[in-house]
């Protein structure tokens, strides 16, 4: 049974997620090992002797590294479980948050907000209503020129909303203070993960968390909706519906991925892309797998990102130079099955 | 044996952007009917489909089972007609059990994944049209034959009696258009109820209880194929000549094939 099948590619897929979380946790300038980590999950946990001094072992872990693991698998499972909506929702391949103009729509809000306000909700739903309009934009683009859905109109309805808002970004960029907000506009939208702090990545994991479990329980409405409006509506589903909310979600879930880490491209369109290649394209699994192999890919590059060099690559940098030699395999292999 | 028609339409008139597509339509299928729909391009037997199937949206009076198309949701309808198109040109190769599995989803809860139960009506509707063995196969990798006959074991496994199909048979090589035919025959005569539109003439006679010939939006007739498949109507519609003839227990239309005419249309343009 298929089922039983979908299942073991998920929990596979979730081990592998936990054990590299846990490397995520120890690796780094400072190495813990294996057994230092144990006995101080015992000493936390069970509150067996302390074996040694913890506090910077504590330190390190809970202040420096959690967030940061945390907010690279909410980042991560975010962007490539949207990437996955957007692709069924538009019955189209080729686009994901950052292609559609998500990402710019949103990081234009959010400097909006950073302009306007000191208070990190506003921030958060600037973002959110920015990129929902840049969808929208992108959209009405793609249709303008033809009624009939096309792939390749979309797309560029997209760069031409990505472009408008990196546009209107600039704006903003020129008119902040450039020896304080300038400066950390510019890093924050390179893309990376080490600004993330326990209480603010909590805030956002609860919205982020809540859109991705949304998205997996509509996942297996995706299958017929991407058979086109018609054959879902006579296969019985409520087309407009399903879709305003699966676009709602995906907008919100990267939106705020662009509020906590910058732009971070590529994840959203090459995650689902693979899992294809490897499972088949059907929702039921694709929407939880691009969940847990989004999260596992953004820990693996922000591993990358903080070990390779002595100095800290932004992510953003990483995920583009990693994502582009993919897609383009996965663009040779995808292309018949296109067709 | 219940007597309401499942459809019926009553006084249709349907425009697009003030381009009267419809008019006067008045149709009624009743249970145990194979109708054939037949018409050439742009006559209006797709757009009579779709306003039946609510994917165009009409305030007219067409009934479904003898309540109001409008009181319908997408998910009521699909509980009562399944459709089958013309063709489907997903993206997205779906294999094909998950292709049948796809008439179950809108039967479950929000929350809800198919259940063993959805398999094994999925995998029974694949077996009753003999394609159990291509469960695993990617639907785009398939025949054009064999994707009509999945979208019929779809449309099995939604539960329901009365299937209407857009062209059933465009685009398949000959051998697979003869088959879908038989197998479209043998699930009637099990008491499926099939509304089709058909560019063939000959295919109308062949298995169908009743025809309906529309022209230029308007229904022309509707009777039992031998009545209305007659030479002076394949003229009137096609504007060729064509035989109908016995052969074996069927009527059959036989086009005829003559150059002299394409000559004579040849002379009067010069």
């Amino acid at each position: 049974m298929s089922h039983i099948n979908d299942a073991k590619y998920l929990i596979i897929a979730t081990i592998i997620l936990a054990i590299l979380s846990t490397l995520s946790l120890l690796w780094g300038q400072f190495d813990i090992s294996i057994s230092t980590f144990f006995d101080y999950l015992n000493h936390k946990l069970f509150s067996s002797p302390a074996t040694q001094d913890f506090t910077l072992i504590e330190s390190i872990i809970l202040d420096i590294r959690l967030p940061r693991v945390l907010l690279a698998i909410l980042i991560g499972a975010a962007l490539a479980t949207s990437g996955a909506v957007f692709q069924a929702m538009f019955v189209n391949p080729l686009v994901s948050p950052g292609i559609l103009g998500v990402l710019a729509g949103a990081s234009f809000g959010a400097a909006c907000g950073m302009l306007i306000s000191e208070h990190w909700f506003i921030v958060q739903i600037l973002a959110f209503v920015f990129g929902f309009v840049a969808v929208g934009f992108a959209v009405f683009i793609g249709s303008m020129v033809t009624n009939s859905r096309s792939t390749v109109m979309l797309v560029l309805g997209g760069v031409i909303s990505a472009s408008l808002f990196t546009s209107l970004l600039s704006i903003i960029k020129y008119v902040a203070d450039p020896y304080s907000t300038l400066p950390a506009i510019v890093y924050w939208l390179m893309g990376s993960l080490s600004m993330a702090e326990l209480n603010e990545t909590l805030l956002v994991a609860i919205p982020i968390t809540l859109s991705i479990l949304g998205m997996i329980f509509m996942s297996k409405y995706f299958d017929l909706m991407s058979l086109g409006d018609e054959e879902a509506k006579a296969l019985g589903v409520n087309v407009k519906l399903i879709r305003i909310v699966a676009i709602i979600l995906a907008t919100l879930a990267s939106s705020l991925s662009v509020v906590m880490a910058g732009i971070i491209g590529w994840v959203g369109l090459i995650i689902p892309h693979i899992i294809r290649m490897a499972v088949g394209p059907s929702h039921r699994l694709l929407i939880p797998l691009s969940a847990v192999i989004g999260a596992i890919f953004l820990l693996c590059a922000d591993a990358i990102s903080r070990l390779a060099l002595s100095v800290e690559i932004p992510i953003g940098i990483l995920t583009s130079l990693i994502g582009i030699p993919i897609f383009i395999i996965v663009l040779k292999n995808a292309r018949a099955a296109w067709n | 044996m219940e007597l309401n028609p499942i459809i019926e339409v009553n006084d249709l008139h349907f425009s697009y952007k003030n381009h009267k597509v419809l008019s006067g339509i008045n149709f009624e299928l009743n249970r145990g009917e194979v109708v054939s729909l037949l018409g050439i391009n742009g006559c209006g037997k797709s757009t009579l489909i779709k306003l039946i199937l609510k994917l165009i949206h009409t305030d007219a009076d067409i009934k479904i089972d003898a309540k109001e198309l409008k009181s319908y949701s997408h998910k009521d309808l699909a509980h009562k007609i399944a459709y089958i198109p013309q063709y489907n040109n997903t993206p997205f190769n779906y294999q094909v059990l998950d292709m049948v599995l796809m008439a179950r989803v809108t039967k479950l809860g929000f929350f809800a994944q198919p259940s063993k139960k959805d398999y094994e009506v999925a995998m029974a509707a694949l077996e009753k049209i003999g394609m159990e063995h291509l469960k695993n196969r990617a639907f785009g990798q398939l025949s054009g034959g064999q994707k009509q006959m999945v979208l019929l074991a779809r449309s099995i496994a939604q539960e329901v009696n009365t299937f209407i199909m857009d062209e059933p048979v465009a685009g398949l090589d000959y051998g697979n258009q003869i088959r879908l035919l038989e197998l479209i025959d043998s699930l009637a005569s099990e008491g499926y109820t099939f509304l089709k539109t058909t560019h063939y003439p000959d295919h109308a006679l062949l298995m169908s209880s009743r025809v309906v010939v529309m022209h230029e939006g308007v229904i022309v007739a509707d009777d039992a194929p031998e009545m209305i498949i007659t030479s002076q109507m394949i003229e009137k519609i096609y504007d060729i000549k064509a035989d109908i003839i016995t052969h074996g227990k069927h009527k059959r239309c036989l086009p005829i094939f003559d150059t002299n005419r394409q000559k004579d249309l040849h002379e009067l343009t010069i």
